[in-house]
This record gives structure tokens, C-alpha cells and sequence, in this order.
């Protein structure tokens, strides 16, 4: 095999796959992307067996083949070359050998044999913009749960469905047992072949958002699945995951009904607030508290280890007191992944889950963040 | 005002217990840790034992072998832990200062409590005669201007006896002793420096302390100060009482016969999780991080840690960790001792949760429920239908991972 190619395509291409590259792997060739040229294309490869992905770019293909390279190494030395054309071609024995201008460089590679082969994507059944896409993963993907044994948290849940004479909705929730992110979406989705329920783990949506912006605000996701994986074409690129097996929990039966007490703040006030504060939180329990009372919010924490903090922050408030206490962490997440000016706190007492969202959003697109208090 | 230190260690703590609910027992040779030459090792062993050679923490065959007419006895874990309640009772009418170093020992900081009590060897008679009184047992008591002398001066001090070491003569009375003597100094330490030469604590004293800084690291800057007498280094810092709780809680067992049985392993890592919870719920802690230990039969023992993501003190939640902790690192060989140990403690259990419905809340009013029967009927009166196939019986060990080893 033997193409020449621009160094920034080839950059920037392995550069979207070292996301997903095992980095401590105990298989070499994962490790590797698989170089494939055929036609006028390169395209590159790249799996931990969870997730893959498959992009490509124009190339001057001399002579069609393939092989495989250590993916970090590659990226690591393209990017060093001189901007323009660099040639790439496969040895007998594996080894790729790279010229550009007056370098020349011969990398140990292995054989394609080993590489692990990929599953061809079905039809698509959806389709989303990618923008909202990316936007509804970096609204949702901080309360994914780390705890490994909790598999079906491990990942948010995706519906598109379309009820009857109404506009297509589409709904990402992820939790992790003590907070859930919710971001439901009217309109703007063209209507799915057939209604789509999924479970995206939590890496792949990672890699789906720099793959939304990498494509630009025009493009969109077309989305397939068969039974052990999800399939993910932005464009010429396509992302591959396999599925979290089992059933997400039943989330609507969490997100509150009746918090009726309810308080306006500044999101930069009460985010800077909580920041403060929170270095002063015990470090293993992130635990603050904040006082709701007429007209004013208290966040404050006091620790015989740390010292003690209060902030004032004015607010909407009018019900009676409420003592709480949260995880400043939680806040901090959803505070940060807010752009609005305002955000709201609807409760109902210090021991049910309380209710962030931001002020006015429109109502195709509702963010609604459930945090459960901690104990006080 | 130089300190006034006592260390006060309970002779012969979990024989004595025994001899108080069974004064048949008192004067002959007794063996506390099982009911005979089984696996296991000696928990504790009487004076009139200790005789033939016997000690803690030998295996309880060796022990038989020694003094085949001992009586063997396995054990009252609830009933050491009541005793030990009724020692600190007694102690804290001495000093508001006091830390309780294990189940059996504890330091009294008496600096300014003499006014009260008398010169230091008058307070510490009248402690000993209260113990005796009020709690039925013998203890010996150290005397000195650190921890690190006065838990050395109980030891010599032992059985039943009162040392005093005078402010000034710290040096002077350690200097003739082993320096296996120096907590802190274990088989390892004292290997090396036996093979320096040095064997008693006064030739580790005349030794200068960067040549023992280049020979051990920071460790050596300690032992030369503990080599004069000077609470120094790690746990020995620390004033009385500055952190009174446990840092860990454990529990581990062996054994009578190895199994691979998963079933039995499991049940028997719930049945110790119960345990652990048992004993967060008391002290009012929960638990962030969990410790699984896993000896084989071949002695190759393996211990993995997983840190949950929020404080817990409820005892299937800890079972489930520990367990898939087992699941993941378990290769089928027989197993010879499992053990969890709980850590990373936290006085609130924190945060709720979402979406189990209340459950957890359900659970600690349960347990809260199961201790108060536990409390009356003893520590099996109820427990976890998993853990039923377990045949463990109970060792207790309250681990303070930076206090000098026994």
C-alpha cells in the first residue's frame, strides 16, 4: 500500500481517533489504527473493542492496500512534520515508512490480520441535528455514574418518539442514584423510522460531542443500532459502541411533581457563592448547606477540620424557611453547564430531591436538574 | 509543667473477662482463641499459660503442644467490648484526657490532674485500686513524660504492677532495654540493627541521629528520638485524645477448614460486612472505603480496595461491594481467611439517595431495629439471610493503622 496525503488531513483525523485508542492495554494492536487506503480515500480505524470509530480523507492512492501503525506514535511525529504532502507506504514486513520533504522515517507496525474487524452499520432509524446533540451530552454526561457496578448508569438514555399529531420529542436523562440530568427537546428532529430508546455509554458520548463540533453547526448524527451495538454517522465518520446491557431505572417516577417553593438567584452569584463556600466543605462529603429565606439565600458550611464560610446571595424567595443541605459538587456541575443569566431552585422540604433549571429557556427545550439534599 | 503520662494496659484482658464470668477459671492455664488444638491463633493466654511458653498470636496448635492441659476457650467478643466499656468508665473519672489505644490499653494524659489525685505514683494506686473495684480486673500502669516511655514502663511493669520513670531518667531507664522494647521496632527494624550491633536501646542512643537518617530515612530521626525517651515520630506526635475514633473497623476470620465453596465465602464476607456495620452504627460513622482480604490456602494474600461514591454504615450495601470486590479477584483456589475492614469515615451518612425509593432509609431503621436485639440477645440474635451459611465465629481487632504494633 502506498498514498501520499496532506499532513493536516491526516492530523486532524488521528487526532478524533486517540480518544478511543486503548492507552493501557494489555492487546498491542489496539493500540494501532488500521490505515486502509482504497479509490481516492485513506481511511483510519481505530477500537478498544468498546468503542470504535472509522474516518477517512482525500488521498493520491499509488497502490491500493493496508496495515497498521501505533496510533499515538504516528500522531505524535505527523504533527512535527512540515506542513504539505507526506507519503505513507507499508513494507513486507509490517513497517510503515513515511517521507515527507527530507524526512524519512520506517515505523514498526503489526498486520492487519489481527486487527479486530468491525460490525457494518444497518440503515438509520433517526436522525438528530449535531449541535443539539453535542448539547444535550454536555448537559447530561457529568451525572453519569462512576461506580463501574452500577453498569446501566454508566451511560444516559436517549428517546426519540413521536406521539401522535405532535412534533417529535426528543429526551437524554443520565443519573448516578443521587442526581439526574434531564434535557427534553420538541421539534426540529425530523421523525424517527421507529421510535429510538438507548443506552449511550458514557466514553462514546464524550467522543460524539467532539465529533459534533469537529463536523460544524450544519451537520447532523444519523443513528442505527443492531443488537449488540449503536452506530453514530456524522458526516464521513462514523462512531461505533457497543451497547450497556439492561434497563435504565424508571426515572420519570423521580423527577418531582410538587416543589412549590421557589427561588430566582443570579446563576454567577449563586455559582461563585457555592465555589467559596465549598472549600471549606468536608473533602470526602462535599456537603454545604443553604438557608432559603425571604428574599435572600444563605450558603454556608462550618467544619472543625477546614474552618467555617457564608455567602449571602439575593433571591426570589417568599415560602417559609428551608434548611439544606447539598453536595456543593452537584451544584457546581449543573451551574457551570448553564449559560443563562438566571437559574431556579424548586423545593419542597430539606429531605426530597430539589429542582435546578435555568430561567428561560424556550419551551421546545427544557433542562431540569434533580438533586437529592444530603443529611444535616 | 513537664507532662504526666500514664499508660494503663489490662493484664491479661480477655482471660481476665473470662475469669470474672467464671471464677473456676482463675489460677489454672487458660487459652482464649478456640476450643482446642484447632486453626486459629492464641487471642490471649493467662499467666499460669504464658508459663509454658504460650503467647498471643501463636498458632493455637503450637499452643497445644506447649500446654496440652490449658483450658481452651473460644472467646466472648461482646463481653470484652462491655468490659472495656466499664475500663474506659473508670479511666475518664481520672482524666478528661484519655484515648483509648485498643480494646485493652489506653493513655491518660494526668498533667494538672494531680492537684486532684496526689504525686503521680498516689494517682496511679488509687486508679489501680478503682479498676480492681469497679471493674473487677488487674491492670498494670506506666508512668512517664511521653506516650512512647510510659506504654514501655507499663510493659515492665507487668503483671498487676505500678512503674514510675522520673522526670530526667527516660534515657537512663531505657538504655539497658532490648530494642525490640521501642514501639515501632518490630522483627524487621530490629534485624538490621542487631546486625549494626546495636541491641540495646543505649547503644541506639549514642548512635548519631544523620547516620540513622542515612540508614532508615525519616524512620531513623524518630528512633533516635525515641531512643532518648521522646515521643517522636507519626502516631507518637500526636497529643492524647486528638483523634479519639477508630480509623478503620475490620473484621477477619479463618477458617476451620479451607473451602472454595462460593456460596460460604460469600456468605461469610456478608456475615463480616455485618459485623464491620455493627460497629460504624456504634462508634455513629460511615464508611466510604472498603477493604477486602483474601488469604489462600497457600498463604498468598491478596487485599483490594474499592471507595463507594457516597458514606455508608449499611450492611448490603458494603456486602455488595465486598463481594463483587471478591467476584472480580477470587481465582477458585480454597480460601484460607477472608477479612473486610471499613475506612474513610464520615460522621453523617451524607448524601440521599434517588432512586432507590427510600430503601436505604428503610434499611437503617431495620438495622438500627436488628442492633437493639443484637444488644440484648447477642450479637447472632438476628442477621442477614445471606450470611446464614457462614461458620465463622468472631475476632475482634479495632485496627489504628499508625499506633505502634503490639
Amino acid at each position: 500500500m502506498e498514498f501520499t496525503v496532506q499532513k493536516a488531513d491526516l492530523v486532524r483525523e488521528l487526532g478524533l481517533s486517540q480518544g478511543v485508542v486503548e492507552k493501557k492495554t494489555t492487546i498491542p494492536i489496539l493500540s494501532n489504527v488500521l490505515l486502509e487506503a482504497s479509490g481516492d480515500r485513506l481511511s483510519l480505524t481505530a477500537t478498544d473493542l468498546e468503542l470504535g470509530i472509522r474516518c477517512s480523507c482525500p488521498a493520491k492512492v499509488k497502490k491500493e492496500g493496508s496495515g497498521t501503525v501505533p496510533a499515538k506514535k504516528l500522531l505524535d511525529y505527523v504533527r512535527l512534520l512540515p506542513d504539505g504532502e507526506l507519503t505513507l507506504k507499508f513494507l513486507d514486513n509490517h513497517w510503515a515508512s513515511i517521507t515527507c520533504g527530507r524526512s524519512r522515517t520506517k515505523m514498526a507496525g503489526m498486520s492487519r490480520e489481527s486487527f479486530p474487524e468491525l460490525p457494518p452499520m444497518p440503515e438509520a432509524t433517526a436522525e438528530l441535528p449535531a449541535p443539539l446533540l453535542a448539547s444535550m451530552i454536555t448537559k447530561t454526561i457529568f451525572a453519569i455514574s462512576a461506580e463501574e457496578s452500577r453498569f446501566t448508569l454508566n451511560g444516559a438514555l436517549l428517546v426519540i418518539r413521536e406521539d401522535e399529531g405532535a412534533a417529535p420529542v426528543s429526551v437524554m436523562v443520565s443519573t448516578d442514584g443521587h442526581r439526574l440530568a434531564y434535557i427534553e427537546h420538541t421539534g426540529e428532529v425530523p421523525p424517527p423510522k421507529e421510535a429510538v430508546r438507548v443506552l449511550i455509554p458514557r466514553k462514546c458520548m464524550a467522543e460524539l460531542v467532539r465529533l459534533a463540533q469537529e463536523a460544524g453547526p450544519e451537520s447532523r448524527v444519523n443513528l442505527a443500532g443492531d443488537d449488540n451495538h449503536l452506530f453514530f454517522q456524522i458526516g464521513a465518520r462514523l462512531l461505533i459502541t457497543r451497547r450497556l446491557a439492561g434497563n435504565f431505572p424508571d426515572f420519570e417516577r423521580v423527577l418531582p411533581r410538587d416543589n412549590t417553593q421557589v427561588a430566582t438567584l443570579d446563576r454567577e452569584d449563586i455559582k461563585a457563592a457555592v465555589e467559596r463556600v465549598a472549600q471549606f466543605a468536608d473533602e470526602r462529603s462535599r456537603a454545604i448547606r443553604i438557608l432559603f429565606s425571604a428574599n435572600e439565600v444563605k450558603v454556608f458550611t462550618s467544619s472543625t477540620d477546614t474552618g467555617e464560610s457564608e455567602e449571602l446571595v439575593p433571591s426570589t424567595y417568599s415560602g417559609p424557611d428551608i434548611d439544606i443541605g447539598f453536595n456543593a459538587a452537584y451544584l457546581i456541575d449543573f451551574l457551570r453547564a448553564v449559560s443563562q443569566d438566571q437559574v431556579s431552585f424548586q423545593l419542597k422540604d430539606h429531605k426530597s430531591a430539589g429542582e435546578l433549571c435555568p430561567v428561560g429557556d424556550p419551551a421546545s427545550f427544557r433542562y431540569r436538574y434533580v438533586v437529592m439534599p444530603m443529611r444535616i | 509543667m513537664r507532662p504526666t503520662i500514664f499508660h494503663v494496659d489490662m493484664d491479661a484482658f480477655f482471660v481476665s473477662v473470662e475469669e470474672l464470668d467464671d471464677p473456676s477459671l482463675c489460677g489454672k492455664a487458660v487459652v482464649v482463641g478456640g476450643r482446642g488444638p484447632e486453626r486459629g491463633v492464641v487471642s490471649a493466654a493467662s499467666y499460669e499459660a504464658r508459663r509454658f511458653g504460650v503467647h498471643s498470636a501463636m498458632p493455637l496448635r503450637t499452643a497445644y503442644k506447649l500446654c496440652p492441659h490449658a483450658i481452651f476457650l473460644p472467646g466472648h467478643p461482646e463481653r470484652y467490648r462491655e468490659a472495656s466499656g466499664r475500663v474506659r468508665t473508670v479511666l475518664e473519672a481520672f482524666s478528661p484526657v484519655v484515648e483509648m489505644a485498643s480494646i485493652d490499653e489506653a493513655y491518660l494524659d494526668m498533667t494538672g490532674c494531680l492537684r486532684l489525685f496526689g504525686p503521680p505514683l498516689a494517682a496511679a494506686h488509687k486508679l489501680h485500686q478503682r479498676m480492681k473495684q469497679e471493674a473487677g480486673l488487674n491492670c498494670s500502669i506506666g508512668v512517664a513524660t511521653s506516650r512512647l516511655v510510659a506504654k514501655v514502663t507499663s510493659d515492665q511493669a507487668k503483671p498487676n504492677g505500678i512503674l514510675w520513670v522520673l522526670p530526667g531518667q527516660e534515657a537512663a531507664f531505657l538504655a539497658p532495654l532490648d530494642v525490640r522494647k521501642i514501639p515501632g521496632v518490630g522483627k524487621v527494624t530490629a534485624r538490621e540493627l542487631y546486625a549494626m550491633g546495636v541491641r540495646r536501646v543505649g547503644d541506639l542512643a549514642a548512635l548519631d541521629e544523620p547516620f540513622l537518617a542515612s540508614r532508615f530515612g525519616k524512620w531513623g530521626v524518630a528512633l533516635a528520638g525515641k531512643a532518648r525517651g521522646v515521643d517522636a515520630g507519626g502516631w507518637f506526635d500526636a497529643p492524647i485524645g486528638a483523634d479519639a475514633g477508630p480509623k478503620s473497623i475490620s473484621h477477619e476470620t479463618t477458617f476451620g477448614e479451607d473451602t472454595a465453596d462460593h456460596e460460604q465465602l460469600e456468605a461469610t464476607l456478608t456475615r463480616l460486612c455485618e459485623m464491620v456495620g455493627r460497629r460504624l452504627r456504634a462508634h455513629g460513622l460511615h464508611a466510604r472505603t472498603l477493604q477486602l482480604k483474601l488469604r489462600y490456602s497457600d498463604f498468598t494474600t491478596l487485599t483490594r480496595a474499592h471507595t463507594l461514591d457516597h458514606s455508608s454504615a449499611v450492611d448490603v450495601e458494603m456486602a455488595d461491594a465486598v463481594v463483587a470486590l471478591f467476584r472480580a479477584n477470587w481465582n477458585g483456589s480454597t480460601v484460607r481467611l477472608l477479612g473486610v475492614a471499613a475506612s474513610g469515615f464520615n460522621e453523617s451518612s451524607g448524601q440521599m439517595a434517588l432512586l432507590d425509593g427510600g430503601r436505604a432509609e428503610r434499611w437503617r431503621q431495620a438495622l438500627e431495629a436488628a442492633d437493639r436485639l443484637r444488644d440484648k440477645y447477642g450479637g447472632r440474635a438476628v442477621g442477614l439471610a445471606r450470611s446464614l451459611k457462614t461458620p465463622i465465629r468472631e475476632r475482634i481487632h479495632d485496627a489504628m493503622p499508625d499506633a505502634p504494633p503490639e
